[in-house]
C-alpha cells in the first residue's frame, strides 16, 4: 500500500504557523509535529520570556537548553525578569546565557531582592545591542548606567526606585542612548537624585513624551526636565500629587499611587 | 511651586495634568507659557482632594482663572479640552461641572467619567 504524503513548501507552512502565533496551546502541539515545524513555532512561542526568581530558571534553561548556539533565546523580542536576587550561578555561565537573548528589543526588570553583596543587574549591562525599551521597577538606584548601555534605546521608564541602594556610586556614563521616545518616571522617593542622573546623560535627552508621576516636592526637578527636553516634546502628562492621596481602585497610576502609600512613613522626607 | 515653563516646547501637541491638589495655579502658569502652534488637546484631572472639601476663596480663585484661561485658548487655539473627573477619588459630575462653569456654561469642554474600559490593562508596576 502506497504511502500518502503530503509536502509543503516552507514558506507556505511559515504562513500557516504565523497564524497561529497567538495561540501558544496549538503552537506548542505544532512544535512537536516535525523537525521543520520546530523553527517557526519557537519563534512565537518564545517571543515573549518571563522570568520569575532568577536563580532557579537559569539553572532549569540552562538543563534544558545545554548549547546556547541552540537557545531558542534569539527568538524573544519581549523580556521580563522579575523577584531576583544576584545571581549566585558560576559568573560565565550566567554572561553567557544573558547574551542568548540577544535580539530582545524590550525589556523588564523588577522587583529585585538585594542581599548586599552583588548587583543582580551587573549581567545585564548591554546584554543586547537592540533594545529599545527598558522598563525598571523597584529596582536599586544603580540603573542609569545600565540605561546607557543599551545605544538604541528609546523609551524609558523608572518606577519606584530605591535610592538607599545606590550601586552606580555616582559614575558618570561617557556615552547616553538616542532616547527618543517616551519616558515614565514614578518616582516616590529620590525623584530630585533621578532627574539629576539623567539630565547627566552626555548626549542629552530627546524624549516626544514624557510622563511623570511626583509629589509636590519634587515639582523643581520636573520643570527641569520638561526644560531640558522642549526641543523634542509633544505629549506631556504630569500627576501632582498632594501628600496623603487616597489610593483609587483602577487607574493607570493607582500603581504609583500604592507604591507612594506603600512608603508613606518616609515620603515626607525632601528627596 | 516651580514653574513649569513650556514656551521652547514648541512641537507640544497635547497636555494632560493630574491635580491632586485643590489649588491649580500651577496648572495655570504653566499654560500661560504655551507657544507651540501644534497644540490641539488639553485634559485636566481634578483629583481627590479637590472633592473633599467646598473650595476656599482663593483656590476658587485659581479654578476661576483656569477657566478664563481656557476659554482663550479655546477661543484662540481651537483645542479639544476634557475633564475627567474619577469616582474613586470622590470625584462627581455635578462637583467638576462647578470647577470650570465657564465652560460647561458655553459647551466648550468634554465632561468624562474617568472609567477604563473592562480589560484594559492595568500596568504591573
Amino acid at each position: 500500500m502506497a504511502t500518502m504524503s503530503c509536502f509543503l513548501p516552507p514558506e507556505i507552512l511559515d504562513l500557516i504557523i504565523d497564524q497561529l502565533h497567538d495561540e501558544p496551546a496549538t503552537l506548542k502541539s505544532c512544535c512537536v509535529v516535525s523537525k521543520p515545524w520546530i523553527p517557526r513555532t519557537r519563534r512565537h512561542l518564545f517571543a515573549r520570556v518571563e522570568f520569575d526568581a532568577l536563580e532557579h530558571l537559569i539553572e532549569s534553561w540552562m538543563k534544558i537548553f545545554p548549547d546556547p548556539s541552540n537557545s531558542p533565546a534569539h527568538h524573544t523580542r519581549s523580556l521580563s525578569i522579575r523577584s531576583f536576587p544576584a545571581v549566585t550561578t558560576a559568573d560565565a555561565d550566567v554572561a553567557i546565557w544573558v547574551r542568548t537573548f540577544r535580539n530582545v528589543v524590550d525589556v523588564h526588570f523588577g522587583d529585585l531582592i538585594w542581599t548586599g553583596q552583588h548587583d543582580p543587574l551587573t549581567p545585564f549591562y548591554g546584554f543586547s545591542h537592540t533594545v529599545r525599551s527598558l522598563r525598571l521597577t523597584s529596582t536599586t538606584f544603580g540603573v542609569f548606567n545600565l540605561i546607557c548601555s543599551f545605544p538604541l534605546l528609546e523609551d524609558l521608564a523608572l518606577v519606584s526606585l530605591r535610592p538607599e541602594i545606590d550601586t552606580d556610586g555616582g559614575r558618570a556614563p561617557l556615552t547616553s542612548p538616542k532616547l527618543t521616545g517616551s519616558l515614565e518616571l514614578s518616582v516616590v522617593r529620590g525623584i530630585r537624585s533621578a532627574v539629576r542622573r539623567l539630565l547627566d546623560f552626555p548626549d542629552g535627552l530627546r524624549f516626544s513624551k514624557v510622563e511623570v508621576c511626583c509629589h509636590r516636592v519634587g515639582f523643581e526637578p520636573v520643570a527641569d526636565l520638561v526644560s531640558k527636553c522642549s526641543g523634542s516634546l509633544e505629549s506631556l502628562n504630569i500627576y501632582s500629587l498632594a501628600m496623603g492621596t487616597p489610593v483609587p481602585s483602577t487607574s493607570p497610576i493607582d500603581q504609583y499611587l500604592t507604591a507612594a502609600h506603600r512608603h508613606r512613613d518616609v515620603q515626607h522626607v525632601p528627596p | 511651586m516651580f514653574p513649569l515653563d513650556l514656551s521652547k516646547a514648541t512641537k507640544l501637541k497635547d497636555l494632560t495634568f493630574l491635580c491632586s491638589s485643590s489649588n491649580v495655579r500651577w496648572v495655570t502658569t504653566a499654560l500661560q507659557t504655551v507657544e507651540s502652534k501644534h497644540f490641539h488637546h488639553i485634559a485636566i484631572h481634578p483629583y481627590a482632594a479637590v472633592f473633599r472639601s467646598p473650595p476656599e476663596e482663593t483656590v476658587h480663585s485659581t479654578w476661576q482663572d483656569l477657566d478664563q484661561l481656557l476659554v482663550r485658548f479655546w477661543t484662540s487655539h481651537s483645542i479639544r479640552i476634557r475633564l475627567v473627573y474619577w469616582p474613586d477619588g470622590g470625584g462627581t459630575r455635578d462637583h467638576a461641572s462647578s470647577l470650570l462653569p465657564e465652560l460647561i456654561r458655553r459647551g466648550l469642554i468634554d465632561l468624562v467619567e474617568h472609567n477604563p474600559a473592562p480589560g484594559t490593562r492595568i500596568r504591573m508596576w
